[in-house]
């Protein structure tokens, strides 16, 4: 039952991470930090991507989760398709294990 | 309506690693004593992945005070994001605003900010998203608890790069002209040197402020360079 008490503790920290900025920026965004905020998505969608490639363990380890993100960006250039990025992605990363890359 | 089912389907690429990594949560959460109902709570509850399987990891060690503070610390990202969405969302009511705050993930983020930027996004759509990972998470999670140590890492089958691809693939949207090129080989390195020099969760938040600053400075000088 005391688990649901830290449960309940950390949802509205969550919570509160999501809504602020959204409520915040609820009328009128500044233009210089609209601009700003444009380029949000690319920077962080770049800084998902790019750890988990080549820092999977978190220190720097170039390996087939390396090769399998190489292969999933000339899918993803080719078709900008998220289904098929990820399916090109982990495809390529069967294979290389198989042959015991 | 339709709007919500496609921003649900959209989600479906993902599901297989919400999942993989939901089984592991569910089973990591039940080696530290939580019951499969609790695990579920859990997600249930406060939806927040990384934030969970840290949790999970402290909850012998650490108090309820230093677990929802380092959940505080991890979700920070989402300051960011939540600011990036919310020029789209301006002209929803409040209720809708607090409604689509519950459920953001990085995941259905990362797809309704795509759809927005091509034009193809909206409210319903994103709420689509939200519930789409909302949906799949805690499944995860649930069955994995109710498997135990049965799970096998999702690593040793790629399924840990399904989120990568995935946001590799929303990437593509906003590579449009140079400075989008910039800002995301910019942040990605910062992003790779964070990882390996910084305690993990500060990486994003600080890679994608600056990375983001970079392409707004780079915008400037780019018009400066104009008008000479």
């Amino acid at each position: 039952m005391e688990k649901v008490v830290i449960f309940f503790g950390m949802a509205p920290v969550t919570y509160f991470t999501r809504y602020t900025m959204i409520a915040a920026l609820g009328r009128e965004v500044p233009p210089l930090l609209r601009r700003w905020l444009r380029y949000v998505p690319p920077a962080v969608l770049a800084a998902l991507v790019v750890p988990a490639a080549l820092a999977p363990q978190g220190h720097l380890e170039p390996g087939l989760p390396a090769w399998a993100v190489v292969a999933g960006a000339f899918v993803a250039w080719r078709t900008r398709s998220v289904l098929w990025t990820i399916v090109g992605g982990v495809a390529v990363f069967w294979i290389l294990r198989m042959l015991g890359v | 309506m339709k709007d919500f089912w496609r921003g649900l389907l959209a989600t479906l690429p993902l599901a297989p690693g919400v999942v993989a990594f939901g089984l592991l949560y569910g089973m990591m959460a039940r080696q530290v004593g939580f019951s499969p109902w609790e695990a579920w709570a859990m997600s249930l509850i406060v939806h927040a992945g990384s934030a969970q399987f840290t949790a999970v990891g402290m909850w012998e060690t650490d108090g309820a005070v230093p677990i929802v503070l380092t959940t505080l610390v991890i979700n920070l990202r989402h300051l960011l994001l939540g600011a990036s969405v919310a020029p789209y969302l301006r002209g929803l009511s409040p209720l809708w605003k607090a409604l689509l705050a519950l459920w953001m993930s990085d995941e259905s983020y990362a797809l309704a900010i795509t759809a927005y930027e091509q034009g193809r996004g909206n409210h319903l759509y994103f709420l689509g998203a939200n519930v789409g990972i909302y949906l799949s998470w805690p499944t995860g999670g649930l069955l994995g608890a109710l498997l135990g140590a049965a799970i096998p890492d999702p690593s040793l089958y790629g399924l840990d790069l399904v989120f990568p691809l995935g946001f590799l693939g929303l990437l593509t949207a906003f590579l449009k002209d140079r400075i989008g090129v910039a800002v995301a080989v910019a942040a990605g390195g910062l992003a790779l040197l964070g990882t390996v020099l910084l305690p993990g969760r500060w990486t994003i938040i600080v890679a994608g402020m600056l990375g983001s600053g970079l392409g707004l400075v780079l915008e400037e000088v780019e018009r400066a360079w104009k008008r000479s």
